[in-house]
């Protein structure tokens, strides 16, 4: 090898260390999960002694009806949780992106949610929506309006209304952090310009933020098509299959059914999605970046 | 001298020999270290208090793994897998026994109890109760996880727990309501107690989608003469007797507390504690917390009575056992502490301590009573628990998942009773073929 040749795979060899531990600790679980799916494999067993059953798994979920209701109430919930956390978590940050008195203060306030562990979040909510000693049904009868079946009738949006309170603050962040990044020449052309409030808004602020929500949407949504814990302890995915994820299902599969195969399959399902949609959103993200530099670019060719 | 010499010689070895034949059980394994896992459970919490006890008396140390009950299980299932396990002892939950015996991970102890110098002879194991034992030590016999003419003992009841009735005292003489000793009976009162008490449940019981519904529905298809499955393994939960049950479950749900539907095991008890419910069906390890005034606002006025009656009795049979994994480094150590802690006399101070005792002599103990005195309530119970009333098997879990969801449909959804028994049991046959049980016909 002569010197040049050395000099161009130098970087490279002095990568290959790091590249390797980072391939095999990301893909081996990966491999080891997608090989359990095609298994009848059970937790006594190793993977190795499990029968290879091809793609029959897969073939049962697919034709499984439970399977496919907790798809549906995971995208319900997660297409739920995202979207109004998402409206709320940028409204606030519109809302509290000033300089007033305490904001630092608020603004550690509200990221508390984020910073307690989901089974406490579970525990808390569990029994804020407790029927007779619950705080919700103490102040209702309180006032007169009677008792809501919180965890029985109204379950999926019980669990909903806590995942929001927790994870709002995580949208009120980045989208802070986002909105605080955003060029401020910009903002004060539109101002000169005559630009309300709301225009300032709609036609500069979340056209530059854009590629930023994005992101941050999309790493919620992933987040809660895997949420487990939260539900799992409020109302351990009952009544029915009515909040029963798909987190909780796979978990179930596992532990309960002990059908490690078929667990691994539901999740391979659960990646396909995932992947998909994160797709999309980057694609989305890629054409929004692009909206969002020529937004910048008319901004600094006005000013 | 030569006489003397041969004298102190010949007495010498006398006295090692005899001291050899009267050497005690524990003695060659004195120093030995125990390392067993156990549940963070309040049986368990009890052992705690007793082990320094068998260590004084023994001089084995033991050394205890205590986990929640999930994360146990979870442990166990990693430890019982390798060739050389980190406990000598495990405690496992009744569903665990179909599991741990079927991939061959626990020890048979009929060979601990053959051994003359491990075996104590009077151990007394007609007194352990015969419900427990067939439900939670025995597998290989009838059904293949009940005693028979084919079965062996894998493990031990320790901490096991049957079904008792509670209700509170002071309302039923307020009102002049007799104890129910039927079903009938306690379901006409379970729906009176509304009307009589405003704002108070007549029954509080788990109905939770999952295993707490199908729980509660077992609870009441033993007594009302039904089981899942018939001797061939047919799923016969939709017959009448399960129809039954359901009805059951529901008229209790209904005439319940509020939000009743969606209650798990710690709301239901969590309403009798707290006064808001007048009976309370279920596990008898609930009696500590009840005459607690930490926890109860109802200490002194619950009364305690046998599972109602439906065509038979049938008082459920649960909790866990304890058994020697196959891949443990001190088995026979392990077996003298297991021996030991469900003797007559491990097995009173456990109870004392707390516990939840395995053995009808310690149920009617005149110091355990004194000190609990709903003891002598449990053991008659405990002469009728069914061990039976729920099936063990590897699929079990599956079936149980979709028995407490379609229930809690029925509960919450009003899903009617047949058509969801109906789907239970054409999809619990399919289960069943799948797991080969049909494999004979």
């Amino acid at each position: 090898m002569n010197n040049a040749s050395l000099n161009r795979a130098t970087p490279y060899l002095f990568l290959a260390p790091a590249l390797v531990i980072m391939a095999i600790a990301l893909l081996y679980p990966l491999g080891y999960m997608v090989y359990g799916s095609f298994r009848d494999w059970d937790p006594s067993q190793t993977l190795q002694e499990a029968s290879f059953v091809g793609l029959a798994n897969y073939k049962t979920l697919w034709n499984d009806p439970n399977f496919h209701e907790s798809l549906m109430v995971t995208l319900k919930f997660a297409c739920s949780v995202v979207t109004v956390e998402m409206f709320i978590g940028v409204g606030l940050a519109l809302l509290l992106d000033r300089k007033l008195r305490g904001m630092s203060l608020l603004r550690t306030l509200f990221i508390l949610p984020m910073m307690i562990a989901p089974v406490v979040v579970g525990l808390i909510w569990r029994y804020m929506y407790h029927p007779s000693i619950g705080l919700f049904n103490r102040t209702s009868e309180g006032l007169g309006l009677g008792s809501v079946d919180w965890l029985g009738q109204h379950a999926l949006l019980s669990v909903i209304i806590a995942d929001i309170w927790q994870w709002t603050p995580f949208i009120f962040i980045l989208s802070l952090a986002a909105l605080q990044s955003l060029p401020r020449s910009a903002i004060e052309a539109a101002k000169i310009d005559g630009a309300s409030g709301w225009q300032q808004i709609w036609h500069i602020k979340l056209p530059l933020m854009m590629p930023v929500l994005i992101v941050t949407g999309l790493l919620r949504l992933i987040d809660a098509f895997k949420v487990l814990e939260v539900i799992l302890v409020m109302t351990e995915g009952g009544p029915g299959l009515s909040t029963e994820i798909l987190a909780l299902r796979i978990s179930r599969t596992a532990t309960e059914f002990r059908e490690l195969g078929v667990a691994a399959a539901m999740s391979n399902y659960l990646l396909m999605l995932l992947l998909l949609l994160t797709v999309i959103m980057l694609t989305y993200n890629k054409i929004s970046d692009l909206r969002a530099q020529r937004a910048r670019r008319i901004a600094e060719e006005a000013i | 001298m030569k006489i003397f010499k041969s004298l102190v010689v010949a007495a010498t070895t006398s006295l090692l020999i005899a001291g050899q034949s009267l050497a005690g059980p524990y003695d060659e394994y004195a120093d030995t270290t125990l390392v067993v896992n156990f549940p963070a459970h309040p049986h368990y919490n009890a052992v705690m208090k007793i082990l320094p006890e068998f260590t004084a008396e023994t001089g084995i140390e033991v050394e205890v793994d205590q986990l929640p009950y999930l994360k146990m299980r979870e442990r166990q299932t990693l430890e019982l897998g390798q060739d050389e396990g980190d406990y000598d002892l495990v405690a496992y939950v009744v569903f665990s026994k179909a599991d741990y015996v079927y991939a061959d991970q626990l020890e048979n102890l009929a060979r601990y109890f053959m051994n003359p110098k491990l075996a104590d002879p009077g151990y007394d194991a007609d007194d352990l109760i015969d419900g427990y034992v067939y439900n939670i030590g025995f597998a290989g016999g009838n059904k293949g996880y009940l005693q028979g003419k084919t079965g062996s003992l894998f493990g031990i009841p320790y901490g096991s727990e049957t079904s008792i009735l509670g209700y509170r005292k002071d309302i039923f003489e307020k009102h002049g309501l007799k104890v129910p000793e039927t079903y009938d009976e306690m379901l006409d009162i379970a729906c009176k107690i509304p009307t009589l008490e405003p704002g108070m449940g007549g029954l509080s019981s788990r109905a939770a989608s999952g295993h707490h519904a199908s729980h509660a529905f077992l609870l009441h298809l033993a007594p009302l003469g039904g089981r899942i499955f018939d001797d061939e393994w047919n799923p016969i939960v939709n017959n009448a007797q399960g129809v039954q049950a359901a009805n059951a479950l529901k008229t209790i749900v209904d005439c319940g507390p509020k939000g009743a539907a969606s209650f798990g095991f710690g709301e239901a008890l969590g309403s009798f504690l707290n006064g808001d419910t007048a009976m309370f069906l279920d596990t008898t390890v609930v009696a500590g917390q009840i005459d607690d005034p930490a926890k109860s606002k109802v200490v002194g006025k619950v009364g305690w009575a046998m599972h109602p009656m439906g065509t038979r009795r049938g008082s459920q049979t649960g909790g866990f056992g304890i058994g020697i994994p196959k891949n443990a480094e001190h088995k026979e150590a392990a077996f003298l502490l297991m021996q030991w802690l469900t003797s007559k006399k491990g097995d009173k101070l456990v109870a004392l301590a707390g516990g939840n005792p395995s053995r009808f002599s310690t149920h009617d103990d005149a110091d355990v009573n004194a000190k609990f005195p709903h003891m002598k309530t449990f053991g008659e119970a405990l002469q009728h628990a069914d061990p039976d009333w729920r099936p063990i098997i590897p699929v079990w879990g599956k079936i149980n998942a979709d028995l407490g969801t379609s229930l809690s449909k029925v509960l919450t959804e009003g899903l009617d009773v047949q058509t969801a028994l109906d789907g239970v049991a054409e999809r619990t046959k399919a289960v069943m073929e799948e797991a080969g049980y049909y494999t004979w016909r």
